[in-house]
């Protein structure tokens, strides 16, 4: 089994730190490239697409999404993100990470057919390798 | 004109009387010309005929004379020998003087030297003159000398004086030129012999002229040498001397003045002949103009008096006096007899005459014609009797029988059948007055008028006539006496109880009581003021003594209206229908109080027009305008709704009543004092026959319970504020508090499983800053919870400016580095009820918001202002930074641990507080913004 590529945008810096020592513990990721808020993720993504560069190596298997983020939240770049993923040449699932646990935002989730599932904070190992494995 | 028995060219000339009369003149005029011209010509050859003859027997004369001396110097010629010397010449001489008395001298001028002159005495001076050699007579001498004939020389001037001619003969011996034979006359007596002298001088004068045979100029001998040649002249030549005689006219436009008058004279007639040609002309066509003003003023009168004939509304007809044929027939007449005029033609007079209409008189008489007027029967063509008033007239002189009448028949049928109809009516009347179920009196007031008039009560002031009566009872019971009673009804005999009218016909003085008296008062009054007519409400006491209500009504009849002889009183016993209506009135109050009493407007209006006819007296309390008021505009209703709710109130009413469905509807009215009251309308169509006809209903003051339910409202939205907040906030508690606590767990969990224990002590140093930052959100969600709780919260009356300089100083250093220019506009010593942490930390949060996220390319101005909208007192702050998207993030701005921009500094708790702040403090916050232009916040203070 390859292993995969995992993106993670989040604002909270600590997190930051914590998810990266949780994926390498993990150890079912090859690549971990982290955003502090949508944007910088959207734009990420939207030069991969136009510069076709090679694609499949770049654009991530997996993405651990915020809600909560200045500059754009996490659903607004779902909405981005809809716009342009027929370009993507393989396809990318979208986990929530929140520490929200709010049922309105566990439930608007649920209408994007990208977002695979709702995971609470902390995330712990386990978590990502039934991530992963998941398929 | 009518000038059409003429030819043609004679009409051209009739027609035209100025042309013709000018044409007349100018033939006229060259007629009498060309008569002075023939008469001029006669005159003139008759006058030149006899200066001719004068002049040709002067002439005569003169050749005879001078023929004389041919003969003279011939003879004395024949005295010279043959020596040359002449013999006896004075001899000779003398005889020949004698028998020759024209001349006054003769000579012999041997070799042209005067050598002999007989007489001598006198002629001295002239002996031994060589003519010859005198340059004055040489060229005449040489003349003879060469022609060889006799030639008289001058007129000259002689040596022995005076005028005179001399004849000189040429004497040749043996052909030889001896000298001359010549004779001396005295121009004088050569003039004397010729006759000049006795020729009319008044008339003519002669000339006697020569022509200098040198210089070729004439020369004239006798007096009056004037010229001539203007003058009219004849002349004739004398050869023997060269000489021209002329007999000179003394006048010469003699001739002129002899045909000028007449010239003259022929002028004037043909202008007065030119004149009187145009004026006969003329009066034809003035004639003929009169002619046809007066046919057109006949025409007229003759159309007038047609039309008036015609259209008369009488008959007027023209009759045969003999035979009664009609003549001449108006339309009137034939209408009125229902033939036409041609058949009328045809009728005698007697037989459209209805034979009972004819006296018997008249039939005796066999008079076709009445000769009297009067009223006549006839019978029209369809056979009905009409009834006409006849004028008769005989149309001729007076003496004679008329050979015409003039009838003018006045159609009176309608006046004979009104007369009908007035005795049918009277009789009507009667049985109506009898059979009236209304008491009827006729009466007869005269006396009682003429009674008033007495006390001279008319037309006086009714107060003043009603006073005069209270004070005289005396004079009403006069009055009453004096009311004859004609005539009274049936029903009036009920109604007073009696048993015949005789009772009642008695007097009113029986009848009238007490209490009629204010009734029969009114009557009086009504006299005095001259009225026909009154009505009103009385009591009578029939003879049972029992008073009864009766509706009197006072009539005067008309035509009676200055005597009042007959007046119709009619007592309609009311006193039953007093009753019910004193029943309805009361019961009409009971309603109206009840409805008074109904705490809302009670009211009535057409369902079309939404004009209101009934609005209960509550209006005034409920809106302040009385029913009178309201009821006085027709769109009062519409008027006063609330403009905002006027459109749809009026749909709505209209579309329920359309649909004859009751309703019930909320609207707002403005009362008389401007104030909005909320009515409930309760509204019952009432229809006729499925229209909707009136709508009835009820409006109920419900401002109250709209204010209540206002602010029920209100209060509970707040309630809803303040709960979408709290959940916020334990969102907000929840959502940070969480992130914290699932980093320590993630953190432990990292520890727990950590190999070295280089790891371990990172994860601890991350587990303090996880800490800190807990630490700081425990910090700021305390700080939230102290702003909610109100804790400590102390208003003071602050001085803006001061806080705003305080501010300032405090980010003085972000202000120098940014160089950030801030200006403010607000008036002096601005105070604020404020909390004074709260202030200071409200505009240090907005300022320093602004300063930080100041647009980079420009330099940072913010501009604080103090202003006043809708009486409520604002600070804005506005910026040029660069702005946040408000379309994305309208509902986030004022969130906690919201952030827009990527700046490191922003925590996302500064707005969020400052909204807590300013709403603790009862007031508002809201913020305008554009990316890239700027950002307006606008604090609302209470």
């Amino acid at each position: 089994m390859t292993k995969k590529a995992i993106w993670v945008i989040d604002d909270d810096p600590i997190y930051q730190i914590i998810i990266n020592k949780i994926i390498q513990r993990s150890e079912m990721f090859s690549i971990v490239t982290t955003f502090k808020n949508g944007k910088e993720a959207i734009d990420a993504l939207h030069d991969t697409v136009h510069h076709k560069l090679d694609t499949t190596e770049i654009l991530p298997d997996i993405i651990l999404l915020d809600i909560n983020m200045p500059i754009m939240d996490g659903w607004e770049f779902m909405e981005k993100m809809g716009l342009i993923k027929s370009k993507f040449s393989k396809p990318i699932t979208v986990y929530i990470v929140s520490s929200s646990i709010a049922a309105e935002d566990k439930n608007k989730s649920k209408t994007y057919t990208d977002i695979l599932g709702y995971l609470s904070k902390p995330v712990t190992i386990n978590d990502l390798v039934l991530i992963a494995s998941n398929d | 004109m009518d000038n059409k028995k003429y030819p043609k060219f004679i009409r051209w000339f009739l027609d035209r009387p100025k042309t013709t009369g000018f044409i007349t003149f100018i033939f006229l005029s060259y007629v009498a010309g060309f008569i002075v011209s023939q008469q001029y010509q006669l005159i003139k050859e008759g006058e030149q005929r006899e200066m001719n003859n004068t002049l040709r027997i002067v002439n005569q004369n003169i050749e005879q004379s001078l023929k004389n001396c041919y003969t003279t110097t011939l003879t004395l010629a024949l005295t010279i020998n043959d020596l040359g010397i002449p013999e006896n010449f004075d001899d000779v001489g003398k005889k020949l003087m004698e028998s020759n008395t024209n001349i006054n001298a003769v000579q012999l001028v041997p070799n042209g030297v005067i050598k002999y002159i007989y007489p001598i005495k006198g002629n001295e001076a002239a002996i031994n003159l060589n003519i010859l050699a005198s340059p004055y007579l040489k060229e005449e001498a040489l003349k003879s000398v060469s022609s060889q004939k006799m030639y008289f020389a001058g007129p000259l001037k002689l040596r022995q004086g005076g005028m005179g001619i001399v004849g000189r003969f040429p004497v040749f011996r043996n052909n030889k030129f001896w000298g001359f034979s010549a004779v001396i006359i005295k121009l004088d007596n050569l003039l004397k012999s010729s006759g000049i002298n006795t020729v009319d001088d008044s008339k003519y004068y002669f000339q006697f002229s020569k022509k200098n045979t040198t210089t070729k100029k004439e020369i004239f001998y006798l007096p009056n040498k004037t010229d001539f040649s203007e003058k009219y002249n004849i002349s004739t030549i004398i050869p023997d001397g060269d000489w021209k005689l002329y007999l000179i006219s003394k006048h010469p436009n003699y001739f002129y003045a002899q045909i000028l008058i007449p010239a003259i004279i022929g002028f004037i007639l043909a202008a007065l002949f030119g004149i009187l040609i145009y004026t006969l002309l003329k009066i034809p066509e003035e004639l003929q103009f009169l002619v046809n003003t007066q046919a057109t003023k006949l025409l007229n009168s003759e159309i007038k008096f047609k039309t008036i004939f015609d259209q008369a509304s009488v008959g007027i007809a023209l009759v045969d006096a003999s035979s009664g044929t009609y003549i001449e027939i108006n339309k009137q007449y034939c209408n009125m007899l229902g033939y036409t005029s041609q058949e009328m033609r045809e009728q005698n007079f007697q037989l459209v005459t209805n034979s009972n209409g004819v006296s018997n008189k008249e039939r005796k008489d066999k008079k076709i014609i009445p000769e009297n007027s009067g009223v006549k029967q006839y019978r029209t063509k369809s056979g009905k009797i009409v009834w006409a008033n006849l004028t008769v007239t005989p149309l001729l002189e007076t003496s004679a029988r008329p050979s015409t009448n003039i009838i003018i028949a006045e159609d009176i049928t309608l006046q004979k059948e009104t007369d009908e109809i007035i005795k049918k009516s009277e009789i009507r009347f009667k049985s109506l007055f009898e059979d009236s179920p209304i008491p009827l009196w006729e009466e007869d007031f005269s006396k009682v008028k003429n009674y008033l008039e007495e006390l001279n009560l008319i037309h006086k002031d009714s107060k003043e006539v009603l006073l005069y009566l209270n004070e005289h009872p005396d004079v009403v019971k006069e009055c009453i006496s004096l009311v004859k009673v004609i005539d009274v009804n049936n029903v009036c005999l009920k109604l007073h109880e009696v048993k015949s009218k005789k009772e009642l016909i008695a007097g009113l003085d029986q009848i009238i009581s007490k209490e009629s008296i204010d009734g029969f008062t009114k009557q009086l009054i009504a006299i005095t003021q001259g009225e026909k007519q009154l009505i009103t409400d009385s009591t009578i006491k029939n003879s049972f003594g029992q008073y009864r209500d009766v509706n009197l009504r006072w009539n005067v009849i008309r035509g009676y209206e200055k005597t009042l002889e007959r007046i119709i009183v009619s007592t309609e016993d009311i006193t039953d229908r007093k009753s019910s209506e004193n029943l309805i009135l009361k019961s009409q109050q009971r309603v109206e109080s009840l409805i008074n009493t109904i705490d809302g407007i009670v009211w009535e209006c057409d369902a079309k027009t939404f004009a209101f006819n009934f609005i209960s007296q509550k209006s005034e309390k409920i809106l302040g305008y009385t029913s009178e008021e309201w009821l006085a505009s027709k769109t009062f209703w519409a008027d006063h709704i609330h403009p905002e709710d006027k459109e749809w109130t009026m749909n709505y009413c209209a579309l329920k009543t359309k649909g004859n469905l009751n309703h019930d509807f909320e609207y707002r009215m403005i009362a008389k004092n401007g104030a909005v009251v909320w009515l409930r309308d309760i509204v019952n169509v009432i229809s006729e026959n499925g229209q909707a006809f009136s709508l009835r209903g009820i409006m109920i003051d419900i401002t109250k319970t709209k204010e209540a339910e206002k602010d029920l409202n209100d209060s509970f939205n707040l309630v809803t504020e303040q709960n979408k907040r709290l959940l916020n906030f334990s969102y907000i508690v929840s959502h940070n508090l969480r992130s914290h606590t699932s980093n320590i767990a993630s953190i432990m969990s990292l520890i727990e499983s950590s190999e070295s224990e280089e790891e371990k002590d990172e994860m601890i140093q991350l587990l303090k800053s996880v800490s800190n930052s807990l630490n700081e959100t425990m910090v700021h969600l305390n700080e939230v919870i102290n702003i909610r709780a109100n804790i400590g919260l102390v208003s003071e009356s602050l001085n803006l400016q001061q806080y705003l300089d305080t501010v300032q100083k405090v980010l003085s250093e972000q202000i120098t580095s940014k160089d950030v220019s801030i200006s403010t506009i607000m008036p002096e010593n601005v105070m604020i009820n404020y909390n004074p942490a709260y202030l200071e930390s409200i505009l240090y949060n907005i300022i320093s918001n602004s300063i930080r996220y100041s647009h980079p390319e420009r330099k940072p101005i913010i501009v604080i202002q103090w202003i006043e909208e809708n009486d409520t007192k604002v600070l804005q702050i506005s910026d040029n930074g660069i702005g946040i998207d408000l379309v994305k993030n309208a509902d986030k701005i004022f969130g906690m641990y919201k952030t827009f921009s990527t700046n490191s500094d922003s925590k996302g708790i500064g707005l969020f507080i400052t909204k807590n702040q300013i709403d603790a403090m009862g007031g508002n916050i809201t913020v305008e913004s554009k990316p890239n232009i700027g950002t307006t916040f606008k604090i609302y203070i209470q």
